[in-house]
């Protein structure tokens, strides 16, 4: 009686964990959200200046609140110079490693991202800039620390970032249109800032702060024709690249030296 | 008309890059400086990671200098004999120089370094340059006075000549020995390295000022020099680095091949002290705005670190 009461009480125990696991959000667990991106490649051609992709999608619980991420499935390993005053000029006076942080990142919410989730699902799930903050993490490279270093760096990044249109949040329901609590289109902006490689886009959503549906597309950016020729060449065989790269630029030089030598004894 | 760099990483307008390229390539043909200390912090004002423009910029003085020289040469104005003379010089300074370089940036803020060194440089040779084409035009407004200005050849030009290794530049109209252009070469092969710049804008001056050449044979050499010193730093970029953007290099290369060709036809319009103030004017007021990036409060207090800020 006493065993099978122990074993009861392991096998309870062992199901609170599980379902503490389990509280622990598992997005690929949830009902699929359906989605359709406009195009899953975007090629980088000469004339390229970053793209623009459409997604449409069915909400499987009507009604429910809508948070969209893209992120770049790359992190960056970046370094920041961090400035300060030394007399009456201005230098680098530390630099941090900063790694954990996308490369890009976007979000489309159909309300502020606070009214949806609790912060803990969304340090979970990574949504929102606070999220980020607490996934990345800095290393002093150089110099020496001050208490509000770990703030000004993060700031400083987002300003980066948010400049090159590589990280934006956007809580707009404009933005992220919903047609009769089920079907849902919004786009993304790529910048030209974006480089090659995937992105993901996930689509989460959300009832009372639960996550009840979830989805996700791949984009991949890629060089093509020339612009992938050039970059392959310039990495893969930098000494024929860097002999090309002299050899036109002579000639290049000369050929116009010719042209205008001629024009000018008219 | 927006144009992707490969390497770069970024798009940009076609006409900006074009614009710039042929500005530079004009100012380059006009007073035989390779535009490397123009270039490149203009390409890194329109967004170009540091990296990216400073070999890029290099590749594209290949062809402007190209351009020049052979302009240059046509006219006469090149002295081979002096520019390889110098240009020995200069490999072995731009060697020494590296390994000052490397040096600093192991003892950290070797940007700060440069920019000091930048300031008190150009200040230095901009505001001596000025000053003395200032007192030539005056000097030349006042007919009686040019008898008396004529000809004060450099007081080092003629301890020089007494020295061994005697050579007769014939295009320079000097005999002197090798040692000095040599030395020359070295000192500011150091400096280009420090400075990160094919160094014809102090090359010039010196030349003139110093070793006491003709202002037109001064930068016909010069070109010519600087075509085989930025080969040289183009192929180490290759090789080393990987940020040579051809793209980019051919569209500046574009603007600047033809607007070398209108500079040099310009600088045969120009008398040489009018040349001279043009350029310390500019040097100048390069001059000034490094001076004030270094005392005026930065926009961005934090930045992205160009050691790994090229995105590559």
């Amino acid at each position: 009686m006493m065993k099978r009461v122990l074993i009861f009480l392991l096998a309870l125990s062992l199901a609170a964990l599980w379902g503490g696991v389990a509280a622990a959000v598992t997005p690929e667990a949830q009902q699929k959200v359906v989605t359709a991106a406009s195009k899953n490649l975007i090629e980088i051609g000469l004339s390229y200046s970053g793209d623009q992709v459409h997604f449409f999608g069915v909400n499987p619980v009507p009604g429910t609140d809508l948070i969209i991420k893209l992120t770049a499935e790359k992190d960056e390993e970046i370094q920041f110079s961090v400035k300060g005053r030394v007399g009456p000029f201005w230098m680098t006076v530390k630099q941090y490693d900063v790694t954990g942080a996308p490369f890009m990142y976007k979000i489309h919410a159909s309300k502020p991202i606070k009214e949806i989730v609790s912060p803990a699902v969304a340090q979970e799930l990574e949504l929102g800039y606070q999220a980020i903050r607490h996934k990345m993490k800095m290393h002093l490279s150089r110099g020496d620390a001050t208490p509000d270093d770990a703030d000004k760096v993060f700031q400083g990044m987002l300003k980066i970032k948010e400049r090159a249109n590589l990280y934006n949040i956007v809580e707009d329901p404009a933005r992220l249109q919903v047609t009769e609590g089920k079907l849902f289109k919004h786009y993304f902006r790529f910048p030209p800032a974006a480089s090659e490689g995937r992105y993901q886009v996930e689509s989460f959503c959300f009832q009372k702060g639960e996550l009840v549906g979830y989805g996700k597309d791949v984009i991949e950016i890629k060089k093509v024709g020339l612009e992938n020729w050039l970059t392959q060449t310039s990495q893969n065989q930098p000494v024929f690249f860097g002999i090309l790269a002299v050899f036109i630029a002579v000639g290049a030089g000369l050929l116009v030296g010719v042209i205008f030598g001629k024009g000018g004894h008219h | 008309m927006e144009i992707y760099l490969p390497i770069a990483g970024m798009s940009i307008n076609f006409f900006l890059v074009i614009g710039i390229g042929g500005v530079v390539g004009f100012l380059s043909g006009l007073f035989g400086v390779g535009g490397g200390f123009l270039l490149t912090p203009l390409m890194m004002m329109i967004g170009i990671p540091p990296a990216v423009a400073a070999a890029s910029d290099s590749n594209q003085i290949v062809a402007a200098a190209s351009s020049g020289a052979f302009a240059h040469w046509r006219l006469g104005n090149v002295d081979f004999k002096m520019g390889l003379v110098i240009l020995a010089g200069g490999i072995v300074g731009g060697t020494i120089g590296v390994q000052f370089v490397k040096v600093l940036r192991a003892a950290g803020n070797f940007e700060f370094v440069m920019k000091v060194v930048y300031v008190l440089m150009l200040g230095l040779v901009g505001g001596a340059m000025f000053m003395e084409s200032l007192r030539t035009i005056l000097r030349s407004r006042k007919p009686e006075a040019v008898e008396a200005a004529a000809v004060s050849e450099p007081k080092l030009g003629k301890l020089f000549a007494k020295m061994p290794l005697k050579m007769n530049f014939h295009r320079s109209g000097l005999n002197t020995s090798a040692i000095f252009p040599f030395s020359i070469g070295t000192i500011v092969g150091i400096m280009a390295a420090l400075l990160g710049v094919g160094g014809g804008f102090i090359m010039v001056p010196a030349m003139i000022y110093i070793i006491g050449m003709p202002t037109i044979a001064a930068i016909g050499t010069d070109l010519f020099q600087i075509v085989l010193t930025s080969a040289n730093v183009t192929l180490q970029q290759a090789f080393v680095n990987k940020t040579v953007d051809l793209l980019l290099a051919l569209i500046l290369l574009g603007g600047s091949t033809i607007g070398a060709q209108f500079g040099a036809i310009a600088g045969k319009r120009l008398k040489g002290e009018q040349i001279r103030i043009l350029l310390a004017v500019i040097v100048l007021a390069l001059t000034v705005k490094l001076f004030l990036d270094l005392v005026l409060t930065p926009q961005d207090l934090v930045s992205l670190a160009p050691a790994k800020g090229g995105g590559h």
